[in-house]
């Protein structure tokens, strides 16, 4: 039983690397990384050499969490006062800094380098990731 | 030509405007009523503001966190995105290449991108961009 259990949560965080290391061939990448529902950090890979650190995801990821579902209120608002359609569901939010931008969906996340950016290739890979 | 008029003149841009980061003025064109252009000003402007306010947190954990200042957000729907950089923003069609088109645009005129955009886009495609260019 144990082992199967063993076996079956393997399989799980196999997955959830794979997920990430799709994440991490995004042009730019400096950094993947899944979180729960909450925003706390579940899984991440960070590229050698930069500045980020598992704190920062941690807090990036409740930061994304939060704007996301701000997100959706004002789409969802802004939907019913206006009647233009096409913003719901909120399928993605992107944080643009000065030398990375964060990109989220679902429960994934992928920071990137803004000179190699590709805002469409990350929004494209998260919408694979399996978190 | 003015940065909005550059962004509705790429196919796809649904609207486009700026915002004052202190008072209520705004400008814009494209398929927005003024009311709506309004409302568009107010969130984006407020949007904007909590993003430089979240960045300056992550710059308490890390001195160099490469986030300070920020320079905008994307809102990624299911048929149109919204895009602020500074204090200009942008509706869009989820059409292929189009994001990044208009994303590299605002962030030569208003954002990060220093020194010749045109360089900078064919940078992306590699080899020799003076050459390419010149």
């Amino acid at each position: 039983m144990a082992s199967i259990l063993g076996e079956h949560l393997s399989k799980a965080r196999m997955g959830d690397l794979m997920s990430l290391d799709h994440l991490m061939q995004v042009p730019g990448a400096l950094a993947a990384f899944q979180y729960s529902d909450k925003g706390d950090l579940t899984q991440h890979v960070i590229r050698e050499g930069t500045e980020l650190t598992p704190q920062v995801l941690d807090l990036l990821a409740h930061t994304c969490v939060a704007n996301v579902a701000i997100a959706t209120m004002e789409a969802r608002g802004w939907e019913a006062l206006t009647g233009q359609q096409g913003f719901e569901p909120v399928q993605g939010f992107s944080l643009v800094g000065l030398d990375w931008s964060a990109v989220v969906g679902g429960n994934c996340g992928v920071v990137l380098r803004n000179r190699d950016v590709d805002y469409e290739a990350a929004f494209a890979a998260l919408s694979q990731c399996k978190a | 030509m003015r940065i909005i008029s550059q962004l509705m003149a790429i196919p796809g841009v649904i609207a486009a405007g700026e915002y004052a980061f202190r008072g209520d003025r705004y400008s814009y064109e494209g398929h927005l009523t003024p009311e709506s252009a309004r409302m568009a000003s107010i969130l984006c402007r407020s949007n904007t503001l909590s993003i430089n306010m979240q960045t300056e947190i992550f710059g308490s954990f890390s001195e160099d966190c490469g986030c300070k200042p920020a320079q905008g957000w994307i809102v990624r729907g299911r048929a149109i995105t919204v895009c602020v950089i500074g204090n200009i923003f942008c509706f869009l069609q989820n059409k292929e290449g189009l994001l990044n088109d208009v994303m590299t645009v605002m962030r030569a005129k208003v954002g990060d991108i220093e020194g010749d955009m045109m360089k900078y886009m064919y940078a992306k495609i590699g080899g020799d961009v003076n050459e390419k260019l010149y």
